[in-house]
């Protein structure tokens, strides 16, 4: 399976940031009927900050602007509706108002500030965005950290996968007007990160992750009772979550919202929880290394509910994952030492990351050890486009389900 | 297990008994106006996110926040507290401006400025009623313990 993550522009051509088959690759462009090979490639060439934005013209059409300071998308971000009344016919998104330009604002700094400022572009995806960015430097300077490491950071992605679905299903059940289960999933999600920050001392799991190093191992005493928690966390979600399977209205608000098809998600690039709901089984597993290899769960109905029911059974996996891992951690620590010499001061280097919400990609060059260049392909950007997507014909009453259920975040996309 | 929602999780008593303290010090003088209930509209300017998600902490069971009469609303016109969330980006200084202006008198602003060192960033307007400054990413607790100070609530449950 090849996905286009992100197209990279240098002076003289471009080259193409793909995941083949699980594993990261640059390819020059070569110009032969790119948009034919990858749907999204004009999207990520010309990367708009509107997106989706055509306006639209019929009898009684008029455009409804909802952003970008309101109560239920709290974010900084703008939708501009076109409805004729009850029913969006299309949906702009303007991500430009959460921009701050972190990327550019790299240059020239040393590899450890830019981690620091990587973990800052979405905070909530701070392990993934710090994994990913430390592995690309790794990568252009040659260094190979230590098993503790690489074992600790793939525990500490899942610790950050299962919050974020928490999050999400919490704020679908809020949107259904479930208001037990919303109480009961944010009690979970409120749990979730207590661990984190019994595990590393903050609660997003920012500030442990270093370059070819982590700042700190978690320490093992502790460690049994983390598990513990994460163990009573899995069944307490289960418990809930077949309850909540059992509530026919429940189910009912979530059921035909947002439907996506295999070739749609395909041509926006959507990756993640969100592609595999449509009932398409990725390769992203592979692109993080992995301790073992954790189940692909997948649905087919590409809706609301089914982006719900694959987070759902992705919570529980990585608890149970996190579970017999944690356990075994203490044998990691006096397995190898927590430094990592770098034998080069430049280079080029390129990593994807399986973050909560799809494949999150760095593309960095490094000269004399300062940052030369960052580039940033996040999940959330196609995801936005699929969110515009996902919406039209919807009616009103839908648009907080179809937006939540793709666990998108403006800080994210706005890179 | 039980079958219907209302009698589920009765025994479960999620919410913490605990003192919420902050640490920050306050900049004015507050009243006795909010002690009742205190009403708080959040506007994000260009945070990080994780401010985000720690005001839906908040909202969780184990905080409670309505037993102290607290309440996030939905419009700035039925704010007490405007809680800006984040280091503005240029953009969102117009659309800070035009919300304050719909705060309904008496009301404080607070910031949490969760990256003060964010490159090519602006400051913050001048903001009225400013009685908190906040840096980094606080916890609820720590949130909770100032929205409580200001209200001159009672720290532990009332």
């Amino acid at each position: 399976m090849k996905v286009l993550i992100g197209v990279i522009a240098t002076n003289k051509s471009e080259q193409l940031f793909i995941l083949d088959n699980g594993q990261p690759v640059l390819v020059q462009a070569n110009g032969d009927n790119l948009e034919e090979k990858f749907g999204n490639y004009p999207i990520l060439k010309q990367h708009p900050l509107k997106i989706n934005d055509e306006p639209m013209k019929g009898p009684g059409v008029f455009r409804f602007r909802y952003g970008p300071v309101t109560a239920g998308v709290r974010e900084a971000g703008c939708f501009h509706l076109y409805t004729y009344g009850e029913k969006i016919l299309r949906a702009t998104i303007d991500i430009s108002w959460k921009q701050r330009e972190i990327a550019k604002a790299m240059q020239d700094k040393s590899p450890e500030t830019a981690l620091m400022m990587a973990e800052r572009v979405c905070s909530n995806f701070a392990i993934s965005h710090s994994v990913a960015f430390g592995r690309a430097v790794e990568m252009a300077l040659d260094a190979v950290p230590s098993l503790p490491t690489k074992n600790w950071r793939t525990l500490l992605i899942e610790s950050e996968r299962i919050y974020n679905h928490l999050y999400v299903i919490y704020k679908l059940a809020s949107a259904a007007a479930q208001k037990v289960l919303a109480a009961h999933v944010s009690a979970l999600f409120e749990e979730a990160l207590r661990l984190n920050e019994n595990l590393t001392g903050s609660r997003y799991l920012m500030g442990i992750n270093n370059i070819g190093r982590l700042n700190r191992m978690p320490t093992v005493t502790d460690i049994q009772k983390i598990a513990h928690g994460y163990r009573e966390l899995a069944k307490k979600f289960t418990e809930l979550y077949k309850h909540s399977l059992k509530n026919y209205n429940y189910l009912d608000r979530l059921h035909s919202a947002g439907t996506l098809t295999p070739a749609q998600a395909d041509k926006l690039g959507l990756t993640g929880p969100s592609l595999r709901a449509c009932g398409v089984m990725d390769d992203l597993n592979d692109a993080t290394e992995h301790l073992i290899s954790l189940p692909v769960i997948t649905q087919k109905e590409g809706d609301a509910l089914a982006r719900m029911e694959v987070r759902a059974e992705e919570i529980v996996n990585s608890c149970r994952y996190l579970v017999d891992h944690l356990r075994a951690s203490d044998s990691w620590n006096e397995a190898g030492k927590n430094d990592t010499e770098f034998a080069k001061t430049g280079g080029t280097g390129y990593v994807v990351v399986n973050s909560p919400s799809g494949a999150l990609g760095y593309y960095v060059e490094v000269k004399e050890s300062k940052m030369q260049r960052v580039e940033i392909f996040t999940p959330s950007y196609p995801g936005m486009h699929a969110v515009s997507h996902a919406l039209e014909g919807l009616i009103f009453t839908d648009f907080p389900f179809v937006f939540e259920s793709f666990g998108v975040h403006f800080a994210d996309a706005a890179s | 297990m039980s079958q219907w929602w209302p009698l589920y999780g009765l025994k479960k008593k999620l919410t913490e008994r605990k003192e919420y303290t902050s640490s920050v010090k306050l900049r004015l003088n507050t009243t006795g106006v909010f002690k009742r209930s205190l009403f708080v509209y959040i506007i994000d300017v260009g945070s990080s996110n994780a401010l985000n998600f720690e005001i839906s902490a908040l909202e969780a069971p184990q905080y409670n926040i309505h037993r102290f009469g607290i309440f996030l609303t939905d419009s700035p016109r039925h704010a007490d507290v405007l809680l800006i969330l984040g280091h503005p980006v240029k953009k969102m200084i117009d659309p800070l401006r035009e919300t304050i202006l719909q705060l309904p008198k008496p009301f404080y602003t607070i910031t949490i400025d969760d990256n003060p060192h964010q490159p090519d960033s602006v400051d913050y307007p001048e903001l009225p009623n400013h009685i908190a400054a906040l840096t980094g990413v606080p916890s609820p607790s720590q949130i909770l313990g100032l929205l409580l100070d200001i209200a001159k609530t009672k720290r532990k449950e009332s």
